[in-house]
Parts: structure tokens; sequence; C-alpha cells
């Protein structure tokens, strides 16, 4: 899969760009509206990380470019402006996402990855892992070959766990990842642990191991045994 | 005072002095002159006297207006006016009189005459004029009172229309302040100065306004990347003692992130840079986000209690709407005890949030503001935001505590 990242702060490039290589992504990646413009019409990526303010225009004008001569790619706004014009105009003009800054580098994976089965680059709309397999487009989960019954914010939490297997989720991000930022939980995240218990019985009941590994209490990780 | 009563009231008292001494000096003056005018006819009188006994050696005499009588000797050298009184006849009244005594010597003859002229006639003459004085000065100060008050009204007419653009400039709006121009060159030079002043003003304010936004958004994007990073560095083996410290810091940045967010939004609530845009049943909504938040009512074992009435329907931006009831419920589930309950009202013209919780009543008064907080972790700007939101949609919100603790949100009709 090929991502590129148009952002104008080298520092957050870098860092993105360092975590989705490790996701196994190629990334290639532009800081200014010239390079990221002329890049757009000689490559072909698969996603298009777009900053809207950019040295030398607006990220929203490159959505035209995009669209002329990346038919096939799907497109992330990165912005920091929280602004729900920007996200419709955004939105209208053809791109597929749209994340505020700051955000999390799992909610970022998790989007990507939501946007490639949105479009079958990945071919599939099955997840699997070990003996848990999550169908996307049922919205379902087995457990051995048979379904569980799951509700959707556990469906939710399962998937968010999947697609980033292997790395440290807090309870703030899945939290975050739930209600999008719109709920000042005061730090009450104890629906969470509900959540998890519930989905750890579930699995378990139906013959399944728990693969959520809890951190000092502050963490989550789901990982191979 | 106003001004123009200020004014007025100067001028009545002025002109009410003004008649009194005019009337009065009217009614010496007249009442000094006909008495001269009186003195000058006996006068002449006596000489008639004088020319009528020179030529026929009579004495005429008509009580009381005339009396000579011949005597021996002149007594008194000056002639002497006096006034007296003499019992009138015909009414049986005393009735006042100038009497004019002498004695003169005519062919050799001594006489004493008296001439008389009763002034009773001429105290009513006195009278009547200086009343006739006292209202024509009357008239003429009410006519040119009224028409100086008129005139001023219509002079200050423009200057009061501009007083109240004033009050009412808001410096949110794009509008220049234009004020109206009169034919008088203080008013104008006013003018003139109000509106470099303003201009000048909201230049700054704008400008100021501007700064901070630009800044709140560029906070994003180095809370972005060290956000990013420390997610990172929790990628890796770490202890549980540095684990917990970059946990906490991220945490931090988190909230430093969303209450620069908040404080964004607060400026563009009450830039009105919301449209509002859609006519939004709060009835579809209130039930949506019950849904959505069922896990956390659960978590806290809450119990929710809709009662529905009639739809509140308003005209707001979606966006808006959405955080108006994204306050309220989290503001409900947050200060609320385990095990309590919600209570939501909807009626046509009111949305009522109720919610058990601790005790102690809030203060109405404070509640509102910014960066008051209850006991709670949060940032003390949910409240300010539902205020705010509240106070550009023509909405009153109270707080109310009862059993529970109550916000109510009604349309100001």
């Amino acid at each position: 899969m090929k991502i590129l990242i148009i952002e104008d702060e080298i520092d957050l490039l870098i860092t993105i760009s360092n975590y989705l290589i490790k996701e196994n992504y190629i990334c290639d990646l532009a800081d200014n509206f010239q390079k990221a413009d002329e890049k757009l019409s000689i490559y072909e990526y698969d996603i298009i990380l777009l900053d809207i303010t950019l040295p030398g225009g607006s990220g929203l004008d490159l959505i035209k470019t995009i669209k002329k001569f990346q038919v096939k790619a799907g497109v992330i706004i990165i912005s920091a402006k929280n602004s729900l014009d920007d996200k419709i105009f955004g939105l209208d003009l053809g791109a597929d996402d749209y994340m505020t800054k700051p955000f999390q580098l799992s909610e970022l994976n998790s989007r990507i990855k939501a946007l490639l089965r949105r479009r079958h680059f990945d071919g599939t709309n099955i997840l699997n892992f070990k003996e848990i397999s999550i169908n996307t487009d049922g919205k379902s989960v087995s457990v051995n070959g048979n379904e569980i019954i799951i509700t959707p914010k556990e469906y939710d939490v399962l998937l968010f766990f999947l697609i980033n297997k292997n790395r440290v989720l807090t309870k703030e991000a899945i939290a975050e990842h739930l209600w999008a930022d719109n709920i000042d939980m005061a730090n009450n995240f104890d629906f969470i642990y509900t959540h998890l218990n519930n989905i750890r019985k579930k699995i378990k009941n139906a013959g399944g191991n728990d693969y959520i590994k809890t951190i000092y209490g502050m963490g989550y990780k789901f990982s191979d045994l | 005072m106003k001004f123009l009563d200020k004014v007025n009231r100067n001028f009545l008292s002025l002109l009410t002095t003004i008649l009194l001494v005019c009337s009065l000096a009217g009614y010496f003056a007249l009442h000094q002159i006909i008495l001269n005018e009186t003195k000058e006819s006996l006068i002449d009188k006596e000489n008639l006297l004088i020319k009528h006994i020179t030529e026929t050696d009579e004495m005429p005499n008509l009580y009381p207006i005339l009396e000579v009588k011949k005597i021996n000797e002149l007594r008194v050298s000056e002639p002497e006016f006096r006034k007296i009184m003499i019992q009138d006849s015909t009414e049986n009244e005393l009735e006042p009189y100038l009497e004019y005594s002498n004695e003169i010597k005519v062919n050799g003859s001594f006489y004493s005459i008296k001439l008389r002229q009763s002034v009773f006639e001429n105290e009513d003459l006195v009278i009547i004029l200086a009343f006739s004085l006292f209202v024509i000065l009357l008239i003429v100060f009410g006519i040119s009172f009224f028409i100086s008050k008129k005139m001023n009204k219509t002079i200050w007419a423009n200057f009061e229309q501009n007083l109240f653009t004033i009050e009412h400039f808001n410096f949110n709006e794009k509008k220049k302040i234009t004020l109206l121009e009169s034919d008088i060159d203080e008013f104008d030079r006013l003018n003139k100065v109000i509106e470099i002043l303003t201009e000048k003003l909201k230049t700054d304010y704008l400008s100021l306004k501007e700064f901070t936004e630009n800044a709140s958004h560029e906070i994003q994007t180095p809370l972005a990347v060290t956000l990013l990073n420390l997610e990172e560095v929790l990628q890796q083996d770490l202890n549980q003692e540095t684990f917990k410290k970059v946990l906490t810091s991220i945490n931090a940045l988190k909230r430093l992130s969303i209450l620069n967010q908040s404080l964004i939004l607060l400026a563009k609530i009450e830039n009105k840079q919301f449209k509002a845009d859609k006519n939004i049943s709060f009835k579809d909504l209130v039930d949506i986000k019950i849904q959505e938040l069922t896990p956390l009512f659960e978590s806290k074992k809450l119990t929710v209690e809709l009662i529905f009435e009639q739809d509140f329907a308003l005209l707001i931006n979606n966006q808006l709407a959405d955080i108006l009831l994204n306050n309220l419920l989290s503001n409900a589930i947050n200060h609320n005890n385990t095990g309590g309950s919600i209570k939501l009202v909807i009626r046509d013209h009111e949305l009522i949030i109720c919610n058990t919780g601790k005790s102690n009543s809030l203060t109405n008064k404070t509640i509102f503001n910014r960066f008051v907080k209850g006991t709670s972790k949060s940032y003390g700007l949910g409240l300010a935001i539902i205020k705010n939101i509240c106070d550009t949609h023509n909405l009153e919100i109270n707080y109310t505590k009862n059993s529970m603790h109550c916000f109510t949100i009604t349309k100001i009709i």
C-alpha cells in the first residue's frame, strides 16, 4: 500500500511516516504545495493524507489534482482547524475522511484501514487473528467459526484492537475512538472496563483465548499469547 | 436629567421670574404715569378756574370736585396734592380722591381752591392694564417656549439617533458605524471623532481576535507532534513508572488541546461563525444521543427518563445543537451519583435536563462563567459553551435545584 503524506510540519511528517512504515506501508512525503502537486501528477498512490494549510496553496485545491490523476486513491484530510465548514467542503470535493490535529496514530491507522476496506484495496472484508475473525461488511465476529453476539460498541472496540494489534492502546485512546472527542467524560472510563470484560467473556465462552493484555492497569494491548 | 429637560426647566424658571418682575414693574409704572396725568389735569383745571374767576368774578362750587372759598390772606404759599377718602353720596361708600389745594390771588381778592378727582377708576385701569401686560407676556413666552422646545427636538433628533446607534454598536459586525449628519458643526465633529475611534478600536479588536484564533490553531500542530511521539514512546517496553509518566504527559497534553479547542469554539460561537441553517428537532436528537450514550449510562447505573410532550424545534447549526446536548448530557452524567437518574423533559418551548447528584446547590450566578468548576475534573467550559449557544440563539438557560439539579432551556418569545 502506497501512501503520500502531504504535511508542512516536518516533525509531524516524519513521525507519521515512521509509524506507517512500521505498519508496512510505503510512504512518500511532500512538505509543500508544489511538491505535492508534482508527485500527485507523476506517481500513483492508494491513500493520500492531506494537510489543508500548506505553504504555496491550500490543500483543498490539491483535491482537484487528486481527482484528476489519482482516481483510485482515498483521501484523508488532516487539519489543525476543527471546522465543520472545512470538513463539509473537503468531503464535498471528494475527500473520504477528515481528522483534526492532534490525533492518535492508532486512530489514523484505524481510519486508513477503514478507507482501504471501503475501497476494497485489500480485496477482502475479513480480518483474521488466530481463532477470531471479523467480517467488516456484516459487522459480525466469529470465534472458531461460530458467530458470537456482540454489541456495535463492542464490535468497534474489537476491530480497533485487531487493526492496532501489538500496540499499546490507552483507555483514553479507546474512548476517543468510540466517542470521537465530543463527550467530556471527565476521566470516567469505567465503561471501557465493562466493554472489555464483555468482549473477553464472549470470546472465552465461544472457546477463544483472551488476547487483551492489561498494561499496568492503564492501557491495553491486543497480542498473541 | 436629559439635556432638553434641563434647558426647558431653566427656561421656564427664567420666564416665570421675568413675567413676575415685568408685571409688577408695569403695574407701578402705569400707576405712576396715571397719577402724573391726573395731577396735570387738576393743574389744567385750576388755570381754567382762575380764568373763569377773572372774567366773571363768580365762585363756582361743585362738591366734591370743586370748592372755592374767599379768604383774607394767603397762608400757604405752595400748592399741595394729597390723597383723601370722601363719602360717596349715591353709593354711600368711601371713595379715593386726589385733592389739589392752592391759595391764589385774583383781581386783588384771595381765594382758597380745592380741586378733586376720583382715582377709583384709575386704580381699576392700572390693574386691567397690568393684567393685560401679564397675559400678553405669558402668551408670548408660552409660544416661544413651545417653539424652542420643538426646535430643540428636531435639532437633537439626529443626536439621539446617533446615541442609539453607538449604544447598539457591535464590534463583531462587519458594518461600519454610520452616524447621521446634522447641520451643526459641533455634532458633526463629535460624529467624526466617534467614527475614527470606533474604526480604530474595531481594527484592534479584529486583529487581536485573529491573533488569538491563529495562535490557537498553531498550538494544535506542535501538540500533535508531541502527542504522536509520546504515543510512540508508549509502545516501547517501559517499566510501570515510566509508562505512567508518559501516559500522564499524554493526558495532560490532551487536556490542553481540548481546552484550546473549547476556547476556539467559544470564540466562534461569540463571533456567530456558525450559520443557523437547520430546523433541528430536539426530540430526534435526544433520542440519538440517549442511544449513543447508553454505555456511559450503564457504566454508572443511571436510569434515564424521557418525558415528551411536544417537539422542541429550533433553527440552529447542526454542530452546535450536537454540542449543546453533548455538554448538557455529559454534565448530567459526570455530576451524577452511581445508581442515580437523569430526567429529560421536552416541551414546545422548553427543554429540561435534570440529574441527581450532590445535595448542595450550585451558585446560580457563577456556574455559567468560564473556568468555574465544581468538584469534577472537568475544564469548567462546558456550561460556558452552553450559555453562549443559548445567548446567541434567543434562548434562556436557568439552573434550579429541588430534589434534582435541573437546567431549563426556554425559548424567549
